[in-house]
């Protein structure tokens, strides 16, 4: 869908939320519009374009430029076109000589101030002021530009990635109001008053220096070439766009790729994109750069150990190599000794192939994916629960939430744009309840202030959760009707007898918790009485010993008090990488085919058997821990990997490197030589989000399409590359376009009967279930009913972690993630977003560190049972005492060397959460640290030296 | 004990504790080997058991779960 670029429609003001049909004529045409539409949104829908520059579809209107003015019959004067609303029977007329009159003279004063360079001016072509100055008429500005202008006002160009030219400021306002209104950070004001008024961030701050979160949403609404990307100031206007899909975190934003000849030049977020509306975040709006970065590897390269260098060779060898040594393995060693894992960052279609080539190639179903350390609990949690491994609402059904209740998740950092969905709703005035060790961004929020922060003890969130339950339950605040008709009454009462238990009252349980029962209390209460209520979690809540229990006791509490089924209200996890959703919908669980139906269901096994034309083994196969585990004791021998990096983002690195070593062919398909990748016998050169098509599912169960917009570097799509090696293994595969594997699985799945790519082409996304039943797709889910007929109370009983402070080890550690840095970091560090965070830190309470000796900067040594890592210590009271936090977007941190192998009980997901450390000031990095830069730097040097072999 | 066995251990019990907490053993051994005969590979049960019968050490309800995990393995063949 290569489209000639354009500018993206604007229709001047904001729609009206579906009012009652008003009628009026303007221009002399009649047009009907909901009420509360502005006039100069009616006139635009009338296909009458009434000039204007402080007004956008995106702000409310602000009124402030004068340059809309219309005539209404019966009103007084001018008035602005983009501030006035409709009204039944208004006669407008947007083209008279008096108004062309008044327009002009204000465009001359604008004009006046401002360089006329425009023959220079990055955004020659693609400025609203000189489009209005044009539509105007305007030839000659009488001012002339003798007198007091900002003509040569300093630029700011500490952004990496924008840029401010005072000199072209109109001071409209639009990007004050967009860092306001649509970003929710404030970071910018307009400073003084008249002619000395001018854009400010924060205090007189540079850009870099500022509040600022780098989303770009100014920029994208500023009218002139006042702030503009850098990309654009380098590049000029682009020539053609793309729709896409942003390949960072499960909100899916849809961009549009602006693009000059195959050189992305510009993500404009996408303004039809339902995700997001229109809005980015600094990933998915600026950090594409790593794409082509000149750490890509563009042939696919084998060596027969590790210890030598790479071999350049061709596809067609790296295939049959790879098949070779997997057809040998498995002949030694037996069918199940190899496996595959795949990649939540890799589109369905590519999930789904790597799958199909375990279970139908392989003979075997050890496929497991990345999912398993992040969201496998919320699987089997929801399934239990609500009969569906998914989240039940769309990001838009926050605009009808009253309270919120956002759990182990940190919108405003992982899931940006959705956080400043969520902060709009808050500002709007509905309730928040955080749970979480740390205090987030959330908690105190420019305009924005949690009613309650339950600051948790790490591992007690099924606690907290069952006191909850037990407060609603004991104080007869659960809602009755909706319990009776929705849910399984027998177990129901089960449930209730398990809850009423003293043992589970806050007060209780507050050791445990290391919650005040009282605010416990308030909590639960708010949150059953207080209107809508929707529950917002993540991988705070599913990356622990109780990851599955803590998610059963999320779905509760959303029964218990009817919130489900409808706008406002849901359970809603907060997906973290692009395609979680969309790999666990694709059957790339070692237990599960596509749509989460079990292997030992004999119907959806002969459905695959058929379609396939393989016997298939009933049996599961290995998940992730349980290969590492077995390929120490060699019983694992070879690993098809494709897009993600065990080596880095698993725990307990120093048994996941001594796994990956022990294994006879360990193959990687990435864009860069990862950490996993320095393990590897076969590297197959991978493409990125911009070289392929397919489609990614984020976290409202949005399918979105991912269009191929520049050609893959190393000549293939990664679906190609599974299907060839498909092929040398003597499993058939022809897909002559990822379409067509799509269609395959909507062939096989439910609850994709009626997606393809003409449906996505037609509707732009899809959230699943789409079928016969909801051929456009599913919103809300469980509306009338839940997936598995009668919703079910889960017991959850709160067990304690293993892990626990001691003596030894008295801080309990947890990790997280940071909004410029993404996962394991391998794009992000590759662009200028390490501006913000160029490396990971240990954060610990004042006390603490006081306790230890350590200041703000200091080298801390961090201790746990299985090992231990250097970091620098950044004192902060956003963590409470005897809890530390850190991320892990840099391999030399080595965050996961610490991190324990505990895991959840039912999906083994890994307890990332809870880790209990010492901390203490050092001088030297740690042993690991210092025998890992050796690897590295030997690994850097095989791959310098490889050559065609 | 190999790292593997002592893992499997500790899954099985994991999940003993968890899969009905505070029920009776009867319904926790079932809950736990239904479990385990949905989420394990037949190499992974097959090895508990060879742990347990060379007298190795499980939780009780684990016990009982595998005795159960016997009878319906043993019926199957495990091809590799
Ligand atoms: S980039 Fe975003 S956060 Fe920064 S000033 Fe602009 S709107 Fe505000
Ligand atoms: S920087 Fe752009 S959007 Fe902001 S006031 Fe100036 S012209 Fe308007
Ligand atoms: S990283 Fe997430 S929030 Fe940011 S642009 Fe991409 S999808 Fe949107
Ligand atoms: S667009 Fe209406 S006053 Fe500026």
């Amino acid at each position: 869908m290569l489209q000639f670029y354009e500018p993206q429609q604007d229709y001047g003001t904001p729609e009206a939320v579906a009012g009652a049909p008003v009628q009026l004529s303007i221009d002399g045409r009649i047009v009907s519009v909901p009420e509360g539409t502005s006039v100069m949104r009616a006139a635009f829908e009338a296909g009458v374009k009434v000039p204007r520059l402080c007004a956008t579809d995106s702000l409310q209107a602000f009124g402030s430029c004068r340059v809309c003015l219309v005539e209404i019959d019966g009103m007084k004067g001018y008035p602005a076109s983009c501030t006035t609303a409709v009204q039944a029977g208004m006669v407008v007329r947007t083209q008279t000589d008096q108004l062309a009159r008044l327009r002009r003279n204000v465009m001359e004063l604008y004009i006046s101030d401002h360089p006329l360079d425009c023959l220079t001016c990055p955004t020659n072509g693609d400025c609203e002021l000189q489009d209005t100055a044009g539509e105007l008429g305007l030839r000659e500005v009488r001012y002339g530009f003798a007198g007091a202008n900002h003509l040569h006002a300093p630029k700011d160009t500490s952004n990496p990635y924008f840029t401010f030219d005072a000199s072209k400021c109109i001071v409209c306002s639009r990007c004050v109001r967009a860092c306001e209104e649509t970003q929710g950070t404030f970071a910018l004001t307009i400073q003084g008053r008249g002619f000395e008024s001018s854009v400010s961030a924060g205090q007189d701050e540079s850009f870099m220096d500022s509040e600022c979160v780098s989303c770009g949403a100014c920029v994208k609404a500023c009218p002139t070439a006042s702030l503009t990307e850098v990309s654009i100031i380098e590049h000029g206007k682009p020539e053609h766009s793309v729709v896409t899909t942003c390949a960072y975190c499960g909100v899916g934003c849809a961009f549009r790729a602006d693009l000059k000849g195959a050189t992305v030049v510009r993500m404009t977020p996408h303004n039809d994109g339902k995700a997001n509306e229109g809005h980015a975040c600094v990933k998915g709006r600026f950090a594409f750069g790593y794409a082509t970065h000149s750490d890509r590897i563009a042939s696919p390269m084998i060596r027969d150990s590790i210890d030598e260098p790479w071999r350049l060779v061709t596809w067609d060898e790296a295939i049959a190599y790879t098949a070779a040594r997997f057809r040998a393995i498995q002949q030694q060693h037996g069918r199940n000794s190899i496996g595959a894992i795949s990649s939540s960052r890799c589109t369905n279609e590519e999930v789904y192939l790597v799958q199909k080539l375990v279970r139908a190639g392989f003979g075997n179903n050890n496929i497991d994916t990345c999912a398993r350390v992040c969201h496998s609990p919320t699987g089997y949690g929801l399934k239990t629960t609500l009969g569906e491994s998914a989240g039940t609402q769309a990001f838009a059904s926050v605009a009808q939430t009253d309270v919120v209740l956002v759990m182990g998740s940190n919108p405003t950092e992982a899931h940006p744009v959705f956080g400043s969905r969520l902060k709009k709703r808050l500002r709007e005035g509905a309730r928040l309840i955080v749970i979480d060790p740390r205090g987030i961004e959330l908690v105190d929020a420019p305009h924005i202030r949690a009613d309650y922060h339950l600051a948790v003890n790490p591992g007690a969130n099924v606690a907290v959760l069952n006191a909850m339950a037990h407060v609603i339950v004991s104080e007869g605040l659960h809602d009755e009707t909706f319990i009776r008709e929705r849910c399984d009454s027998e177990q129901f009462a089960h449930w209730l007898a398990f809850i009423r238990d003293p043992r589970h009252a806050p007060e209780q349980l507050e050791t445990d918790t290391g919650v005040a029962s009282h605010l416990l209390r308030e909590a639960a209460r708010l949150f059953a009485t207080g209107g809508n209520a929707a529950i917002y979690y993540g991988l705070g809540v599913t990356e622990h010993s109780q990851g599955s229990t803590a998610v059963m006791a999320i779905a509760n509490l959303a029964m218990l008090t009817g919130n489900i089924g409808r706008e406002g209200v849901g359970v809603n996890p907060m997906r973290g990488q692009n395609n979680v959703q969309g790999s666990c919908d694709m059957g790339s669980f070692p237990h599960e085919l596509p749509g989460y139906r079990h292997l030992s269901d004999t119907a959806t096994r002969t459905l695959f058997e058929r379609e396939w034309n393989v016997v298939l083994d009933p049996e599961p196969g290995m998940r992730i821990p349980n290969m590492f585990d077995a390929a120490l004791d060699g019983e694992f021998r070879g690993l098809y990997c494709q897009g993600e990096d065990v080596a880095q983002s698993d725990p307990n690195t120093q048994h996941i490197q001594a796994a990956l070593a022990a294994l006879d062919c360990l193959v990687v398909q990435d864009i860069f030589l990862n950490e996993t990748a320095k393990f590897a016998h076969v590297f197959l050169p991978g493409s990125s989000f911009l070289e392929k098509n397919g489609t990614f599912t984020n976290a409202e169960r949005r399918i979105s399409p991912v269009r191929k917009v520049m050609q893959a570097l190393a000549g293939k799509e990664d679906w190609e590359v599974t299907q060839d090696l498909a092929n040398a293994m003597g499993c058939p595969m022809s897909y002559a376009h990822p379409s067509e594997i799509m269609d395959e699985i909507a062939r096989l799945t439910p609850t994709f009967h009626g997606v393809s790519y003409a449906r996505l082409d037609e509707l732009g996304s899809i959230q699943w279930p789409c079928n016969d039943r909801a051929r456009d797709g599913t919103p809300i889910m469980h509306v009338d009913e839940f997936v598995r007929g009668k919703g079910f109370f889960a017991l959850t009983e709160y067990v304690a972690t293993e892990e626990r402070a001691n003596r030894r080890f008295p801080l309990l550690l947890t990790t997280g993630r940071i909004l410029s840095q993404y996962n394991v970091g391998a794009q992000t560090r590759r662009t200028a977003n390490s501006s913000w965070h160029g490396e990971d830190t240990l954060e610990i309470h004042p006390h603490d560190a006081e306790e230890r000796g350590v200041k703000g900067g200091d080298w801390v040594g961090v201790q746990s049972r299985v090992g231990n890592t250097v970091l620098r210590a950044q004192v902060s009271e956003r963590v409470k005492p005897g809890v530390v936090y850190t991320t892990f977007h840099h391999p030399v941190s080595g965050a996961n060397v610490i991190t324990t192998d505990n895991s959840d009980w039912a999906t083994n997901c890994p307890e990332y959460k809870v880790t209990a450390v010492q901390v203490s000031r050092v001088t030297e990095p740690s042993a690991w640290q210092a025998r890992q830069r050796q690897f590295d730097r030997r690994q850097q040097k095989l791959l310098e030296t490889a050559a065609p072999g | 004990m190999s790292r593997q066995i002592e893992q499997l251990v500790k899954m099985a019990n994991q999940i003993a504790l968890n899969v009905a907490a505070g029920q009776d053993e009867v319904i926790v051994a079932r809950e736990t080997a239904a479990h385990i005969r949905k989420f394990w590979t037949p190499a992974m049960r097959r090895q508990l058991l060879d742990f347990r019968r060379a007298g190795g050490a499980v939780a009780p309800a684990v016990a009982i779960a595998l005795a159960a995990l016997d009878n319906t393995d043993s019926n199957r063949s495990d091809t590799q």
